[in-house]
């Protein structure tokens, strides 16, 4: 389960004492990495090692083989060349923020972290694009075309620290997905290289490249099928105008109410996003805001050209009302509206501040269930005496339940852990998902069966076999089970009637 | 078990004028797989066909046993309007479908040619699109879930029903443009859009192609939100009329159209809007030779430049050009297929595609042939090859090994 520690009183631990396997790389490798970047970014010492052992979701760790940090495409393709041909496993790390394990080392593996490239390669405003490396920092997209007017559009909560390397392997979302998309609408092309070493583009700045969308599938492949080393990003131009509000409620099912009131009138908000009472206190305790003290909260946004953002923003605000909020605030300048959005953004780590360990988890249901789905959950709370508090993404019901657990109350991690895979299956009983953006990772996996058939995993597994037939790619990831891929089918060979001429041909 | 009625074809089962020897019309998605595994018993290679508004795209299948129509499968399977999702079988049409969600003031935001006959499974299956796709996006970009009938007859399903979700490998994209070589597609989940309130069009006319891009970026600098961008030039001039729809809440759309008139490069505005769109479809729908063109939307006066040649031998041609997209349509009407049956004429047709291929090449574009007469077909390579080919053939084998899908249709000979 996705067990994120406290930020800063405990760094690097949590949940007891996690298991740290160790295998060293073999001398052979480690040399012709050294040959292949230099000596000083490949990472062999177990001190230094220990940085790259988990991700975001700290209650994994793994000691990686080896760490290396290439330069350049050519250098990536160098250490994966090394790698394929010492048959040991790659993983690929962006920026070590992701909350499902994605990142997280195989034992031995080698660790390729891509945080030396953080180029912005090209910024072609006309065309609305921009060419980057996999290293750059997603806030950064958006402050070095800023200026201009522009901006990339997915905000996950992290975007002052994570990647866009990372974003591309897990599709992340964000607040504004609402409205906006998800990374995959944003990428238009990619640079990857492949498990063997080759690289290969797929898409550019050009639309409708011939052939299969493989960016598509590429994009929130979790690392299983290459390491991307070049992203090629829409960016768009702001918005003219941008009104948010906050709007509290007595109840969860009341602001649920308001969400399905609001998307029902035809307005779609750039965001949605709910708290709840307890994420609400976790948020005013780590940042100040004088938030009150309410069963529920929304924060929304609308945004748009001016004439249509004002019309929009009022119905949504009359809405709220209609639907029984509470009060309404709307914030008096730009710095209020961007602490009241700090407060969200913030809401995960505030957490650290009213429990000393939780989980979160990130399933999706249909939004229209949200009350429904809220008061299951809010029973299982009950049931297991353990405390849930609920900030999430409520346009597209994306649900972010945080499990609260003390992990030195014997049992007490045993029980979260149940009691938020009860959560994805209360999201999948509703015709959900187990998650909407933090992907699947190494948590996860193991609810992969649960939402998917054998038929569907084996068709999965099919198209990974033909980007990485080896399976050497972040292994232990997204399958529930591992699987081969079995002999690589030949190459398409004409049928007998076709080369004998029997072929009917009108 | 379940098993799936053969016929005997009729002359409209033809795919680009090969004969098959059987037709399958599966009425549900057991009976689709049961005709798949039919077909993978036999060793048989088919093609499927929805509303056939595609067949011209690609090349002709390099083998053909029997045809898989899908035209029976046309439940619309569920759909939940407060989600703003609706499930389909792939033989749905278009059409039908934008009538049942207008029923609750909703839509599929997507404008595909030939709505009346073109089904979802074919829309997705050739990423087909139209003038919204500024806005909203293309299918890949509100497909939410797919049911795919793999060669071997196993229902294979991606995605969800859900807005939102990473879960898994994203075989919903995989399958928009696969030109049905990867597996059928037997049902899709969409996410749909509330109708909007208010729309209005206005048409900027008579800019030269340097003119386009630049109206473009003063539209950006007054952060006007269109939802769509249609630009035509009309047969025998190298002017464009550029038609731009607003969509929204009834306030909203009239002050950006007040505020359209005021932009620097816009003298004058014409609310008549009807025979540019007209033409438009005609262009999409009609044409005997089509082809599609890609380039950077900046590019359009290179684009007019490389497409030259075809100009000079098609006088009657109109070019349809997506401005915020960077996509076109060169469309010569039927009316001048005659001059085609001239060997002369379709030698120099090949040659000039050939150098505006090369010449979008150059520029990081493409050309696609989407429609061709039969005295062209096989002269020139449909597609541009994508440069990862070798990466399309392994998907390709790993899903359908014995290459009995659609064989030598895509790209590549895929």
């Amino acid at each position: 389960m996705t067990s994120v520690e406290q930020p800063l009183e405990r760094p690097g631990g949590t949940a007891g004492e996690p298991e740290v396997r160790s295998a060293p790389a073999p001398e052979s490798v480690t040399r012709k990495l050294i040959a292949a970047v230099g000596e000083r970014w490949v990472i062999r010492e177990p001190e230094q090692l220990r940085t790259y052992e988990a991700d975001g979701l700290a209650s994994y760790r793994v000691r990686p083989g080896v760490v290396v940090l290439p330069a350049t495409t050519d250098e990536v393709a160098a250490c994966m060349r090394i790698a394929y041909e010492a048959g040991l496993n790659v993983v690929a790390r962006g920026s070590g923020t992701g909350l499902s394990g994605g990142a997280l080392p195989t034992p031995g593996c080698v660790l390729v972290g891509l945080s030396r490239m953080k180029r912005i390669l090209e910024v072609d405003l006309a065309n609305a694009f921009v060419r980057v490396e996999p290293g750059v920092i997603n806030l950064d997209v958006s402050k070095r075309v800023g200026p201009g007017g522009w901006y990339y559009a997915p905000d996950p909560s992290s975007q002052s620290v994570c990647s866009i390397g990372g974003n591309v392997a897990e599709n992340s979302g964000g607040a504004h997905c609402l409205k906006y998309g998800f990374t995959v609408n944003h990428v238009l092309g990619v640079k990857m290289v492949l498990a063997d070493g080759s690289i290969v583009e797929l898409g550019g700045p050009v639309m409708d490249e011939a052939g299969y969308d493989l960016l598509g599938v590429v994009v929130g492949s979790e690392g299983l099928l290459g390491i991307v080393t070049e992203v090629t990003l829409k960016i768009l131009r702001k918005p003219e105008a941008t009104r948010t509000f906050f709007a509290t409620f007595a109840s969860t099912t009341d602001a649920g109410n308001a969400v399905s009131a609001i998307i029902a009138a035809g307005i779609l908000p750039a965001a949605i996003e709910m708290m709840d009472r307890l994420a609400i206190v976790a948020a005013k305790a780590a940042t100040g805001l004088d938030w009150p003290d309410v069963a529920a909260a929304l924060l929304v946004d609308v945004d748009g050209p001016l004439a249509e953002c004002e019309h929009t923003s009022a119905r949504a605000i009359e809405l709220c009302t209609r639907a029984g909020s509470i009060a309404i605030r709307v914030p008096k300048d730009a710095a209020d509206r961007e602490l009241m959005w700090k407060g969200r953004k913030s809401a995960f780590a505030a957490v650290g501040r009213i429990s000393r360990d939780y989980m979160v988890q990130d399933g999706v249901i249909p939004r229209s269930e949200i009350g429904t789905v809220l008061q299951e959950i809010a029973e299982l709370a009950t049931k297991s005496g353990l405390r849930i508090a609920n900030v999430f993404h409520a346009g597209d019901g994306n649900l972010h339940p945080l499990v609260l657990f003390d992990a030195r109350v014997p049992g007490e991690t045993a029980r979260a852990e149940e009691v938020s895979g009860d959560i994805l299956r209360i999201c999948l009983r509703y015709g959900g998902s187990i998650t909407g953006e933090h992907g699947v990772g190494h948590d996860k996996a193991p609810y992969m069966a649960e939402m998917f058939t054998e038929a569907d995993l084996d068709t999965m597994g099919k198209l990974r076999c033909a980007f990485d037939p080896d399976n050497l790619l972040n292994p232990g990831k997204v399958f529930p089970t591992p699987r081969l891929c079995g002999d690589r089918p030949g190459l398409y060979r004409p049928h007998a009637t076709e080369l004998s001429g029997d072929a009917d041909r009108g | 078990m379940t098993s799936c009625e053969r016929r005997a074809p009729a002359p409209d089962d033809a795919v680009q004028g090969c004969m098959p020897r059987a037709v399958y019309e599966p009425s549900t998605i057991d009976e689709a797989c049961a005709a798949l595994e039919d077909l993978s018993r036999q060793e048989h290679a088919c093609v499927f066909v929805g509303g056939g508004t595609k067949l011209g795209l690609g090349a002709a299948p390099t083998r053909l046993d029997a045809v898989v129509r899908t035209r029976k499968l046309a439940r619309i399977v569920e759909y939940s309007p407060s989600d703003q999702v609706v499930s389909v079988e792939a033989g749905v049409t278009l059409g039908a479908l934008q009538d049942r969600l207008a029923q609750d003031r909703q839509r599929l935001s997507l404008d595909a040619p030939w709505p009346a006959r073109a089904t979802l499974g074919g829309i997705i299956a050739a990423n087909s699109f139209g003038p919204l796709r500024a806005r909203c996006g293309a299918v890949r970009d509100l497909i939410l879930g797919v049911s795919l009938v793999r060669a071997d007859g196993v229902l294979a399903k991606g995605g969800g029903k859900v807005v939102k979700n990473v879960a898994g490998f994203d075989l919903p994209k995989l399958a928009c443009g696969s030109l049905g070589t990867l597996g059928m597609i037997a049902a899709a989940t969409l996410r749909v859009h509330p109708l909007p309130e208010s729309t209005e069009v206005r048409v900027v006319r008579d800019l030269r192609a340097e003119g386009v891009p630049a109206l473009i970026e003063a539209l950006r600098v007054a952060q006007l939100e269109p939802v769509a961008l249609l630009a035509r030039r009309a047969h025998g001039t190298r002017r464009f009329d550029v038609a731009l729809v607003f969509e929204g809440f009834g306030a909203g759309v009239t002050e950006q159209v007040a505020r359209l008139g005021t932009i620097a490069s816009v003298d004058a505005l014409d609310a008549e809007s009807a025979s540019l769109f007209a033409h438009h479809r005609s262009a999409r729908e009609g044409a005997i030779l089509r082809v599609k063109i890609a380039a950077l939307a900046t590019d359009l006066f290179a684009v007019e430049t490389a497409l030259a040649p075809l100009s000079r031998l098609f006088p009657t041609a109109e070019l349809a050009w997506y401005p915020t997209l960077g996509i076109g349509f060169f469309s010569v009407p039927s009316a001048d297929a005659l001059a085609l049956d001239d060997a002369t004429h379709a030698a120099a047709t090949v040659a000039a595609l050939a150098s505006a291929r090369r010449e979008l090449a150059a520029r990081r574009g493409s050309l696609t042939l989407e429609t061709m007469p039969d005295g062209l077909r096989g002269r020139l390579e449909p597609w541009s090859a994508p440069t990862s080919i070798r990466l399309h053939q392994a998907v390709k084998s790993r899903l359908d090994p014995e290459g009995r899908l659609a064989p030598g249709r895509f790209v590549g000979g895929i």
